[in-house]
Protein backbone atom coordinates (compact mmCIF):
# COMPACT_ATOMS: atom_id res chain seq x y z
CA UNK A 1 0.00 0.00 0.00
CA UNK A 2 2.85 2.33 0.93
CA UNK A 3 4.97 1.55 -2.15
CA UNK A 4 1.98 2.17 -3.89
CA UNK A 5 1.30 5.59 -2.93
CA UNK A 6 4.87 6.08 -3.17
CA UNK A 7 4.67 4.93 -7.04
CA UNK A 8 1.07 7.22 -7.61
CA UNK A 9 2.58 10.39 -5.95
CA UNK A 10 6.41 9.88 -8.00
CA UNK A 11 4.59 9.18 -11.00
CA UNK A 12 2.27 12.43 -10.34
CA UNK A 13 4.86 15.07 -9.38
CA UNK A 14 6.54 13.54 -12.54
CA UNK A 15 3.72 14.28 -14.82
CA UNK A 16 2.93 17.61 -13.06
CA UNK A 17 6.72 18.34 -14.02
CA UNK A 18 6.47 17.20 -17.28
CA UNK A 19 3.42 19.68 -18.01
CA UNK A 20 4.40 22.04 -16.11
CA UNK A 21 3.02 25.08 -18.54
CA UNK A 22 -0.39 23.40 -18.06
CA UNK A 23 -0.33 22.39 -14.12
CA UNK A 24 0.70 26.27 -13.78
CA UNK A 25 -2.19 27.58 -15.18
CA UNK A 26 -4.52 25.11 -13.46
CA UNK A 27 -2.66 26.00 -10.11
CA UNK A 28 -3.11 29.76 -10.75
CA UNK A 29 -6.68 29.60 -11.54
CA UNK A 30 -7.39 27.30 -8.91
CA UNK A 31 -5.34 29.87 -6.48
CA UNK A 32 -8.50 32.82 -8.32
CA UNK A 33 -11.10 30.76 -7.41
CA UNK A 34 -9.82 30.31 -3.59
CA UNK A 35 -9.26 33.59 -3.09
CA UNK A 36 -12.56 34.57 -4.17
CA UNK A 37 -14.29 32.13 -1.96
CA UNK A 38 -11.60 33.25 1.16
CA UNK A 39 -12.78 37.01 0.62
CA UNK A 40 -16.66 36.16 0.24
CA UNK A 41 -16.46 34.04 3.35
CA UNK A 42 -14.10 37.22 5.25
CA UNK A 43 -17.16 39.36 4.26
CA UNK A 44 -19.82 37.76 4.88
CA UNK A 45 -18.38 36.88 7.80
CA UNK A 46 -17.79 40.28 8.62
CA UNK A 47 -21.26 41.19 7.56
CA UNK A 48 -22.64 38.75 9.74
CA UNK A 49 -20.54 40.07 12.67
CA UNK A 50 -21.90 43.51 11.95
CA UNK A 51 -25.41 42.25 12.04
CA UNK A 52 -24.88 40.35 15.33
CA UNK A 53 -23.75 43.82 16.67
CA UNK A 54 -26.04 45.65 15.37
CA UNK A 55 -29.19 43.61 16.38
CA UNK A 56 -27.96 43.29 20.11
CA UNK A 57 -28.93 46.93 20.42
CA UNK A 58 -32.26 46.73 18.94
CA UNK A 59 -34.53 48.11 20.84
CA UNK A 60 -37.84 49.59 20.40
CA UNK A 61 -38.52 52.84 21.90
CA UNK A 62 -42.18 54.28 22.85
CA UNK A 63 -42.31 57.77 23.06
CA UNK A 64 -44.77 59.01 26.14
CA UNK A 65 -46.85 62.20 25.99
CA UNK A 66 -46.20 64.53 28.36
CA UNK A 67 -48.02 64.58 31.90
CA UNK A 68 -48.85 60.87 31.92
CA UNK A 69 -49.19 59.69 35.33
CA UNK A 70 -46.28 57.71 36.42
CA UNK A 71 -48.85 54.74 37.49
CA UNK A 72 -49.60 54.11 34.24
CA UNK A 73 -46.40 53.99 33.03
CA UNK A 74 -45.50 51.63 36.08
CA UNK A 75 -48.30 49.49 34.87
CA UNK A 76 -47.23 49.60 31.16
CA UNK A 77 -43.68 48.84 32.25
CA UNK A 78 -45.39 45.62 34.00
CA UNK A 79 -47.28 44.89 31.10
CA UNK A 80 -44.20 44.45 29.37
CA UNK A 81 -41.75 43.42 31.53
CA UNK A 82 -44.21 40.55 31.43
CA UNK A 83 -44.15 39.34 27.90
CA UNK A 84 -41.75 36.50 26.78
CA UNK A 85 -40.30 37.93 24.19
CA UNK A 86 -38.98 41.29 26.01
CA UNK A 87 -35.69 40.82 27.52
CA UNK A 88 -35.65 44.53 29.44
CA UNK A 89 -37.69 47.63 29.82
CA UNK A 90 -36.22 50.96 30.92
CA UNK A 91 -37.73 54.08 31.53
CA UNK A 92 -35.97 57.64 30.38
CA UNK A 93 -37.23 60.67 31.78
CA UNK A 94 -37.69 63.80 29.89
CA UNK A 95 -34.72 64.96 31.59
CA UNK A 96 -32.48 61.64 31.13
CA UNK A 97 -33.71 62.22 27.01
CA UNK A 98 -32.08 65.68 26.93
CA UNK A 99 -28.67 64.53 28.40
CA UNK A 100 -28.57 61.84 25.79
CA UNK A 101 -28.97 64.01 22.92
CA UNK A 102 -26.69 66.54 24.37
CA UNK A 103 -23.86 64.64 24.48
CA UNK A 104 -25.11 62.41 20.99
CA UNK A 105 -24.56 66.30 19.96
CA UNK A 106 -21.17 66.79 21.34
CA UNK A 107 -19.92 63.92 20.20
CA UNK A 108 -21.03 64.31 17.07
CA UNK A 109 -19.41 68.06 17.38
CA UNK A 110 -22.47 69.65 16.60
CA UNK A 111 -23.22 72.99 18.22
CA UNK A 112 -25.87 72.55 20.99
CA UNK A 113 -28.99 74.27 19.58
CA UNK A 114 -31.34 73.25 22.61
CA UNK A 115 -30.39 76.36 23.99
CA UNK A 116 -32.44 78.09 21.97
CA UNK A 117 -35.34 76.47 22.93
CA UNK A 118 -36.55 77.33 26.27
CA UNK A 119 -38.03 74.33 27.52
CA UNK A 120 -36.98 70.73 27.05
CA UNK A 121 -38.79 69.24 23.70
CA UNK A 122 -37.72 66.03 24.39
CA UNK A 123 -40.30 63.27 25.35
CA UNK A 124 -40.23 60.85 28.44
CA UNK A 125 -39.32 57.43 26.91
CA UNK A 126 -40.12 53.36 27.52
CA UNK A 127 -37.12 51.71 26.33
CA UNK A 128 -37.79 48.10 25.08
CA UNK A 129 -35.10 45.88 24.55
CA UNK A 130 -36.22 42.41 22.80
CA UNK A 131 -35.12 38.72 23.71
CA UNK A 132 -34.93 38.24 19.39
CA UNK A 133 -34.59 41.26 17.70
CA UNK A 134 -37.07 39.66 14.88
CA UNK A 135 -40.15 38.55 16.90
CA UNK A 136 -41.89 41.54 18.39
CA UNK A 137 -44.73 39.63 19.31
CA UNK A 138 -47.75 41.70 20.77
CA UNK A 139 -44.93 44.12 22.29
CA UNK A 140 -46.34 46.72 19.51
CA UNK A 141 -50.15 46.24 20.55
CA UNK A 142 -49.15 46.66 24.07
CA UNK A 143 -47.56 49.48 24.32
CA UNK A 144 -50.35 50.97 21.75
CA UNK A 145 -53.26 49.69 24.20
CA UNK A 146 -53.23 52.32 27.05
CA UNK A 147 -55.15 55.43 25.39
CA UNK A 148 -53.27 58.60 25.99
CA UNK A 149 -49.95 57.14 27.48
CA UNK A 150 -47.64 56.37 24.06
CA UNK A 151 -47.50 59.32 21.34
CA UNK A 152 -45.15 57.70 18.82
CA UNK A 153 -43.53 54.38 18.34
CA UNK A 154 -40.18 54.12 17.28
CA UNK A 155 -37.97 50.68 16.08
CA UNK A 156 -34.97 50.17 13.86
CA UNK A 157 -35.90 47.47 12.49
CA UNK A 158 -36.23 48.48 8.46
CA UNK A 159 -32.42 49.19 8.86
CA UNK A 160 -31.84 45.60 10.28
CA UNK A 161 -34.09 44.35 7.45
CA UNK A 162 -31.86 46.04 5.14
CA UNK A 163 -28.68 44.79 6.46
CA UNK A 164 -30.26 41.25 6.61
CA UNK A 165 -31.38 41.50 2.26
CA UNK A 166 -27.90 42.68 1.49
CA UNK A 167 -26.06 40.19 3.51
CA UNK A 168 -28.37 37.37 1.62
CA UNK A 169 -28.19 39.19 -1.44
CA UNK A 170 -24.18 39.14 -1.62
CA UNK A 171 -24.09 35.54 -0.68
CA UNK A 172 -26.15 34.41 -3.48
CA UNK A 173 -24.83 36.41 -5.89
CA UNK A 174 -21.12 35.72 -4.56
CA UNK A 175 -21.98 31.70 -4.49
CA UNK A 176 -23.00 32.10 -8.34
CA UNK A 177 -19.44 34.46 -8.74
CA UNK A 178 -17.95 31.42 -6.80
CA UNK A 179 -19.83 28.71 -8.79
CA UNK A 180 -18.71 30.33 -12.11
CA UNK A 181 -14.98 30.25 -11.53
CA UNK A 182 -15.46 27.03 -10.20
CA UNK A 183 -16.45 25.34 -12.82
CA UNK A 184 -13.87 26.96 -15.08
CA UNK A 185 -11.15 25.88 -12.04
CA UNK A 186 -13.49 22.27 -12.98
CA UNK A 187 -12.76 22.54 -17.05
CA UNK A 188 -9.33 23.59 -16.93
CA UNK A 189 -8.34 21.07 -14.03
CA UNK A 190 -10.02 18.17 -16.89
CA UNK A 191 -7.68 19.86 -19.17
CA UNK A 192 -4.93 19.59 -17.32
CA UNK A 193 -5.21 15.94 -16.68
CA UNK A 194 -6.26 15.26 -20.30
CA UNK A 195 -3.19 16.37 -21.56
CA UNK A 196 -1.36 14.20 -19.04
CA UNK A 197 -3.19 11.43 -20.23
CA UNK A 198 -2.10 12.37 -23.74
CA UNK A 199 0.99 12.81 -23.03
CA UNK A 200 1.95 9.20 -21.33
CA UNK A 201 -0.51 7.34 -23.64
CA UNK A 202 2.27 5.08 -24.75
CA UNK A 203 3.12 4.59 -21.21
CA UNK A 204 -0.56 3.78 -20.05
CA UNK A 205 -0.82 1.24 -23.32
CA UNK A 206 2.17 -0.76 -22.14
CA UNK A 207 1.27 -0.83 -18.32
CA UNK A 208 -2.13 -2.32 -19.55
CA UNK A 209 -0.39 -4.68 -21.95
CA UNK A 210 1.95 -5.84 -19.16
CA UNK A 211 -0.79 -6.36 -16.50
CA UNK A 212 -0.71 -3.28 -14.37
CA UNK A 213 -4.21 -3.18 -12.69
CA UNK A 214 -6.77 -0.17 -12.67
CA UNK A 215 -5.37 1.79 -9.73
CA UNK A 216 -2.26 2.16 -10.78
CA UNK A 217 -3.00 3.72 -14.42
CA UNK A 218 -5.70 5.88 -12.61
CA UNK A 219 -4.65 6.94 -9.02
CA UNK A 220 -1.46 8.87 -10.54
CA UNK A 221 -3.53 10.76 -12.70
CA UNK A 222 -6.00 11.36 -9.98
CA UNK A 223 -3.32 12.40 -7.45
CA UNK A 224 -2.15 14.96 -10.56
CA UNK A 225 -5.21 16.78 -9.95
CA UNK A 226 -5.48 16.59 -6.01
CA UNK A 227 -1.44 17.91 -5.97
CA UNK A 228 -2.91 21.20 -7.71
CA UNK A 229 -5.82 21.74 -6.03
CA UNK A 230 -3.61 21.21 -2.72
CA UNK A 231 -1.18 23.36 -4.41
CA UNK A 232 -3.31 26.02 -5.17
CA UNK A 233 -4.83 26.10 -1.55
CA UNK A 234 -1.41 26.23 0.12
CA UNK A 235 -0.79 29.47 -1.80
CA UNK A 236 -4.31 30.85 -0.99
CA UNK A 237 -3.87 30.24 2.55
CA UNK A 238 -0.51 31.52 2.10
CA UNK A 239 -1.73 35.08 0.90
CA UNK A 240 -4.47 35.44 3.24
CA UNK A 241 -2.11 34.92 5.77
CA UNK A 242 0.10 37.95 5.04
CA UNK A 243 -3.12 39.53 4.28
CA UNK A 244 -4.86 38.57 7.73
CA UNK A 245 -3.20 41.50 10.14
CA UNK A 246 -4.81 44.16 7.67
CA UNK A 247 -8.26 42.72 7.68
CA UNK A 248 -8.18 42.24 11.07
CA UNK A 249 -7.44 46.03 11.74
CA UNK A 250 -9.78 47.49 9.00
CA UNK A 251 -12.75 44.83 10.42
CA UNK A 252 -11.79 46.61 13.93
CA UNK A 253 -12.13 49.99 12.39
CA UNK A 254 -15.67 49.05 11.50
CA UNK A 255 -16.27 47.93 15.34
CA UNK A 256 -16.36 44.24 14.45
CA UNK A 257 -14.43 41.57 15.46
CA UNK A 258 -13.22 39.23 12.54
CA UNK A 259 -11.46 35.99 14.12
CA UNK A 260 -8.78 36.10 10.93
CA UNK A 261 -5.82 35.69 12.57
CA UNK A 262 -4.41 32.85 13.09
CA UNK A 263 -6.26 31.07 15.55
CA UNK A 264 -9.71 32.28 14.77
CA UNK A 265 -12.11 30.53 14.60
CA UNK A 266 -12.50 32.12 11.10
CA UNK A 267 -8.94 31.32 10.79
CA UNK A 268 -9.70 27.49 11.36
CA UNK A 269 -12.57 27.64 8.86
CA UNK A 270 -11.21 29.31 6.00
CA UNK A 271 -8.14 26.64 6.49
CA UNK A 272 -10.42 24.41 6.21
CA UNK A 273 -13.21 24.85 3.44
CA UNK A 274 -9.87 26.45 1.16
CA UNK A 275 -8.15 23.09 1.67
CA UNK A 276 -11.36 21.22 1.31
CA UNK A 277 -12.29 23.00 -1.75
CA UNK A 278 -8.91 22.75 -3.68
CA UNK A 279 -8.32 19.51 -3.03
CA UNK A 280 -11.99 18.36 -3.67
CA UNK A 281 -12.04 20.37 -7.00
CA UNK A 282 -8.56 19.25 -8.12
CA UNK A 283 -9.60 15.32 -7.69
CA UNK A 284 -13.05 15.59 -8.85
CA UNK A 285 -11.49 17.14 -12.22
CA UNK A 286 -8.74 14.71 -12.47
CA UNK A 287 -11.02 11.72 -11.98
CA UNK A 288 -13.96 13.31 -15.04
CA UNK A 289 -11.21 13.85 -16.92
CA UNK A 290 -9.71 9.72 -16.25
CA UNK A 291 -13.13 8.51 -16.65
CA UNK A 292 -13.60 10.51 -19.93
CA UNK A 293 -10.46 9.73 -21.68
CA UNK A 294 -9.70 6.67 -20.47
CA UNK A 295 -13.17 5.25 -20.50
CA UNK A 296 -14.66 3.36 -17.72
CA UNK A 297 -12.82 1.03 -15.46
CA UNK A 298 -10.99 -1.63 -17.74
CA UNK A 299 -12.51 -0.70 -20.99
CA UNK A 300 -10.06 -2.33 -22.65
CA UNK B 1 -18.64 -28.58 -13.91
CA UNK B 2 -16.97 -30.68 -11.02
CA UNK B 3 -15.83 -32.85 -13.15
CA UNK B 4 -14.18 -30.47 -15.71
CA UNK B 5 -12.54 -29.21 -12.47
CA UNK B 6 -11.17 -32.45 -10.79
CA UNK B 7 -9.78 -33.14 -14.72
CA UNK B 8 -6.20 -31.75 -13.84
CA UNK B 9 -6.52 -33.65 -10.80
CA UNK B 10 -7.30 -37.21 -12.30
CA UNK B 11 -4.59 -39.96 -12.64
CA UNK B 12 -4.61 -40.13 -16.89
CA UNK B 13 -5.85 -36.60 -17.25
CA UNK B 14 -4.43 -34.59 -20.07
CA UNK B 15 -2.60 -31.55 -18.87
CA UNK B 16 -4.63 -28.49 -19.64
CA UNK B 17 -3.56 -27.15 -22.96
CA UNK B 18 -2.08 -23.55 -22.52
CA UNK B 19 -4.56 -22.07 -25.00
CA UNK B 20 -7.46 -23.20 -26.30
CA UNK B 21 -9.90 -21.44 -28.37
CA UNK B 22 -13.66 -23.19 -29.11
CA UNK B 23 -16.18 -21.94 -31.76
CA UNK B 24 -14.97 -18.55 -31.70
CA UNK B 25 -16.65 -16.06 -33.81
CA UNK B 26 -15.68 -12.08 -33.69
CA UNK B 27 -17.80 -9.16 -35.59
CA UNK B 28 -17.14 -5.90 -35.41
CA UNK B 29 -20.03 -3.18 -34.92
CA UNK B 30 -19.56 -2.06 -38.52
CA UNK B 31 -20.46 -5.86 -39.27
CA UNK B 32 -17.34 -6.68 -40.58
CA UNK B 33 -16.68 -10.87 -39.63
CA UNK B 34 -12.82 -10.96 -38.27
CA UNK B 35 -13.04 -14.50 -36.83
CA UNK B 36 -15.53 -17.14 -37.63
CA UNK B 37 -15.70 -20.34 -35.50
CA UNK B 38 -12.15 -21.11 -34.47
CA UNK B 39 -11.09 -23.97 -32.85
CA UNK B 40 -7.45 -24.30 -31.86
CA UNK B 41 -5.68 -25.94 -28.97
CA UNK B 42 -2.17 -25.14 -28.00
CA UNK B 43 -0.68 -27.83 -25.45
CA UNK B 44 1.05 -26.29 -22.97
CA UNK B 45 5.36 -26.15 -24.22
CA UNK B 46 4.27 -25.99 -27.77
CA UNK B 47 5.85 -23.54 -30.19
CA UNK B 48 3.07 -22.23 -32.99
CA UNK B 49 3.33 -20.02 -35.75
CA UNK B 50 0.19 -18.15 -36.94
CA UNK B 51 0.28 -17.12 -40.22
CA UNK B 52 -2.25 -15.56 -42.74
CA UNK B 53 -2.92 -12.84 -45.38
CA UNK B 54 -2.90 -9.05 -43.80
CA UNK B 55 -6.86 -8.78 -42.55
CA UNK B 56 -6.80 -12.73 -41.86
CA UNK B 57 -7.92 -12.29 -38.34
CA UNK B 58 -4.47 -12.21 -36.86
CA UNK B 59 -4.48 -9.40 -35.03
CA UNK B 60 -8.23 -10.10 -33.94
CA UNK B 61 -7.36 -13.11 -32.59
CA UNK B 62 -4.46 -12.12 -30.28
CA UNK B 63 -6.67 -8.98 -29.02
CA UNK B 64 -9.04 -11.62 -28.15
CA UNK B 65 -6.32 -13.93 -26.27
CA UNK B 66 -5.28 -10.51 -24.40
CA UNK B 67 -8.90 -9.79 -23.28
CA UNK B 68 -8.33 -6.38 -25.31
CA UNK B 69 -11.87 -7.62 -26.93
CA UNK B 70 -14.86 -10.07 -26.43
CA UNK B 71 -15.26 -12.25 -28.61
CA UNK B 72 -19.07 -12.14 -30.21
CA UNK B 73 -19.40 -15.85 -29.62
CA UNK B 74 -17.47 -18.72 -28.61
CA UNK B 75 -14.92 -19.76 -25.10
CA UNK B 76 -11.38 -18.77 -24.81
CA UNK B 77 -9.01 -20.02 -22.08
CA UNK B 78 -5.48 -19.46 -21.66
CA UNK B 79 -4.56 -21.32 -18.75
CA UNK B 80 -6.84 -21.71 -16.01
CA UNK B 81 -8.00 -18.41 -17.19
CA UNK B 82 -11.20 -18.57 -18.69
CA UNK B 83 -10.60 -15.46 -20.72
CA UNK B 84 -14.11 -15.39 -22.51
CA UNK B 85 -15.91 -14.71 -19.33
CA UNK B 86 -13.36 -13.65 -17.07
CA UNK B 87 -14.36 -10.05 -14.85
CA UNK B 88 -12.65 -6.80 -15.67
CA UNK B 89 -10.47 -6.89 -12.63
CA UNK B 90 -9.02 -10.09 -12.98
CA UNK B 91 -7.61 -8.86 -16.33
CA UNK B 92 -4.41 -7.88 -15.29
CA UNK B 93 -3.33 -11.21 -14.25
CA UNK B 94 -4.49 -12.66 -17.04
CA UNK B 95 -1.83 -9.77 -18.81
CA UNK B 96 0.73 -11.02 -16.35
CA UNK B 97 0.22 -14.84 -17.70
CA UNK B 98 1.20 -13.97 -21.11
CA UNK B 99 4.22 -12.45 -22.52
CA UNK B 100 3.57 -9.70 -25.71
CA UNK B 101 5.32 -8.53 -27.99
CA UNK B 102 4.77 -6.77 -31.18
CA UNK B 103 6.16 -4.85 -34.43
CA UNK B 104 7.07 -1.60 -32.92
CA UNK B 105 8.65 -2.84 -30.09
CA UNK B 106 6.34 0.05 -27.79
CA UNK B 107 9.41 0.64 -25.60
CA UNK B 108 9.87 3.96 -23.53
CA UNK B 109 12.26 6.36 -25.25
CA UNK B 110 12.44 8.53 -22.22
CA UNK B 111 13.84 5.30 -20.06
CA UNK B 112 16.95 2.90 -20.47
CA UNK B 113 16.91 -0.59 -21.01
CA UNK B 114 16.81 -1.59 -17.20
CA UNK B 115 14.33 1.10 -16.33
CA UNK B 116 12.12 -0.10 -19.55
CA UNK B 117 12.41 -3.50 -18.72
CA UNK B 118 12.10 -2.55 -14.78
CA UNK B 119 8.12 -0.41 -15.70
CA UNK B 120 6.43 -3.45 -16.11
CA UNK B 121 7.55 -4.86 -12.68
CA UNK B 122 7.22 -1.19 -10.97
CA UNK B 123 3.64 -0.54 -12.32
CA UNK B 124 2.34 -3.90 -11.13
CA UNK B 125 3.31 -3.29 -7.79
CA UNK B 126 6.35 -5.35 -7.77
CA UNK B 127 8.18 -4.92 -4.36
CA UNK B 128 11.52 -2.59 -5.42
CA UNK B 129 14.00 -5.08 -3.48
CA UNK B 130 12.64 -7.47 -5.76
CA UNK B 131 12.93 -5.39 -9.12
CA UNK B 132 16.01 -5.43 -9.35
CA UNK B 133 17.29 -8.93 -9.57
CA UNK B 134 14.19 -10.18 -11.68
CA UNK B 135 15.53 -7.40 -14.24
CA UNK B 136 19.31 -8.52 -14.23
CA UNK B 137 18.03 -12.07 -14.34
CA UNK B 138 15.84 -10.90 -17.85
CA UNK B 139 18.39 -9.50 -19.22
CA UNK B 140 21.07 -12.02 -18.87
CA UNK B 141 18.42 -14.28 -20.56
CA UNK B 142 17.96 -11.88 -23.57
CA UNK B 143 21.51 -10.77 -23.29
CA UNK B 144 21.89 -7.35 -23.10
CA UNK B 145 23.10 -7.06 -19.86
CA UNK B 146 26.21 -4.87 -21.80
CA UNK B 147 23.53 -2.18 -22.89
CA UNK B 148 21.38 -1.89 -19.25
CA UNK B 149 21.87 1.91 -19.27
CA UNK B 150 21.17 2.47 -23.22
CA UNK B 151 18.57 4.27 -24.41
CA UNK B 152 16.22 2.74 -27.14
CA UNK B 153 17.23 5.22 -29.71
CA UNK B 154 20.75 3.89 -28.57
CA UNK B 155 20.30 0.47 -29.39
CA UNK B 156 19.59 -1.91 -32.67
CA UNK B 157 16.30 -2.60 -34.06
CA UNK B 158 16.90 -6.09 -32.60
CA UNK B 159 18.06 -5.30 -29.34
CA UNK B 160 15.05 -2.99 -29.09
CA UNK B 161 13.11 -6.26 -29.71
CA UNK B 162 15.25 -7.79 -27.73
CA UNK B 163 14.16 -5.28 -24.34
CA UNK B 164 10.77 -5.86 -25.36
CA UNK B 165 11.05 -9.41 -24.94
CA UNK B 166 13.19 -8.81 -21.56
CA UNK B 167 10.24 -6.71 -20.55
CA UNK B 168 7.43 -9.29 -21.59
CA UNK B 169 9.22 -12.05 -19.61
CA UNK B 170 10.20 -10.14 -16.45
CA UNK B 171 6.47 -11.68 -14.79
CA UNK B 172 7.83 -15.00 -16.05
CA UNK B 173 4.56 -15.79 -18.65
CA UNK B 174 3.13 -19.09 -19.13
CA UNK B 175 2.25 -18.33 -22.54
CA UNK B 176 4.32 -15.61 -25.03
CA UNK B 177 3.21 -14.04 -27.72
CA UNK B 178 5.05 -12.31 -30.51
CA UNK B 179 2.81 -10.57 -33.22
CA UNK B 180 5.35 -9.81 -35.84
CA UNK B 181 8.51 -9.71 -33.97
CA UNK B 182 10.60 -9.78 -36.70
CA UNK B 183 8.10 -7.57 -39.23
CA UNK B 184 10.72 -4.14 -38.94
CA UNK B 185 14.13 -6.35 -39.07
CA UNK B 186 16.20 -7.56 -41.20
CA UNK B 187 16.82 -11.30 -42.05
CA UNK B 188 19.80 -11.79 -39.87
CA UNK B 189 18.45 -9.96 -37.35
CA UNK B 190 15.22 -11.53 -37.65
CA UNK B 191 17.06 -14.98 -36.89
CA UNK B 192 18.67 -14.14 -33.48
CA UNK B 193 15.31 -12.70 -32.30
CA UNK B 194 13.70 -16.61 -33.52
CA UNK B 195 16.45 -17.94 -31.27
CA UNK B 196 15.68 -16.05 -28.50
CA UNK B 197 12.03 -17.08 -28.73
CA UNK B 198 13.13 -20.88 -29.40
CA UNK B 199 14.96 -20.38 -26.35
CA UNK B 200 12.54 -19.76 -24.07
CA UNK B 201 10.10 -21.91 -25.47
CA UNK B 202 12.95 -24.46 -24.82
CA UNK B 203 12.65 -22.90 -20.77
CA UNK B 204 9.16 -24.31 -21.09
CA UNK B 205 6.61 -21.42 -22.02
CA UNK B 206 4.40 -21.61 -24.59
CA UNK B 207 4.82 -19.88 -28.15
CA UNK B 208 2.62 -18.48 -30.55
CA UNK B 209 4.47 -16.41 -32.87
CA UNK B 210 1.90 -14.51 -35.53
CA UNK B 211 4.46 -13.70 -38.43
CA UNK B 212 4.78 -13.45 -42.43
CA UNK B 213 8.35 -14.52 -42.75
CA UNK B 214 7.94 -17.83 -45.06
CA UNK B 215 11.55 -18.22 -44.41
CA UNK B 216 11.42 -18.77 -40.72
CA UNK B 217 8.14 -20.69 -41.01
CA UNK B 218 9.39 -23.19 -43.31
CA UNK B 219 12.96 -23.50 -41.71
CA UNK B 220 11.46 -24.31 -38.29
CA UNK B 221 8.74 -27.09 -38.93
CA UNK B 222 6.94 -25.91 -36.18
CA UNK B 223 3.03 -26.44 -36.16
CA UNK B 224 1.58 -24.23 -38.04
CA UNK B 225 -1.70 -22.28 -38.16
CA UNK B 226 -2.71 -20.32 -41.43
CA UNK B 227 -5.66 -18.09 -40.84
CA UNK B 228 -7.59 -16.83 -44.00
CA UNK B 229 -10.80 -14.32 -43.79
CA UNK B 230 -11.24 -15.39 -40.09
CA UNK B 231 -11.18 -19.13 -40.73
CA UNK B 232 -8.62 -21.98 -39.64
CA UNK B 233 -7.73 -22.96 -43.43
CA UNK B 234 -4.33 -25.03 -42.23
CA UNK B 235 -3.34 -26.46 -38.81
CA UNK B 236 -0.47 -28.78 -39.82
CA UNK B 237 3.17 -29.24 -38.64
CA UNK B 238 5.88 -27.51 -41.36
CA UNK B 239 5.80 -25.32 -44.54
CA UNK B 240 4.18 -21.38 -45.17
CA UNK B 241 0.63 -21.07 -46.19
CA UNK B 242 0.09 -24.96 -47.16
CA UNK B 243 -0.81 -24.54 -50.74
CA UNK B 244 3.07 -23.04 -51.23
Amino acid sequence: MIGFLAFAARRAAEGLWRNRVMSLAATITMVLMLVLLASLMIILSGMQAGLALIESRVEMRAELFDGVAQERVEELTRQLTALPEVAQVSYVSKDEALRRFRAQLAAGGHEDLTEVVGANPLPAQLVVRLRDPKSFGSVRQTLASPAGVVSRIVDQQSSVDRLVSITSWLRVVGLIIIALVGLTVLLIVVNSIRMAVMSRSDEIEIMRLVGASDAFVRWPLIFEGVIIGALGALVTLGLLSLAAGPISQLAGIIAVDLPVASGGRLATDLILVISGVGVMLGGLGAWISVRAYLGSPQAR
Amino acid sequence: MIAVLDEAHAPDAKPRPAVDLRDVSKVYANGRQALAEVDLTIPAGDFVFLVGPSGAGKSTLIRLLLRDELPTTGLIRVGSYEVSAMRSRDVPRLRRHIGTVFQDFKLLPRKTVRENVAFALEVTGSPRRLVSTAVDRVLELVGLTAQAEQRPAQLSGGEQQRTAIARAMVHQPRVFIADEPTGNLDPLISWEIIRLLLHINDLGTTVLMATHNAEVVTALRKRVVALDEGRVVRDAVGGYHGSH
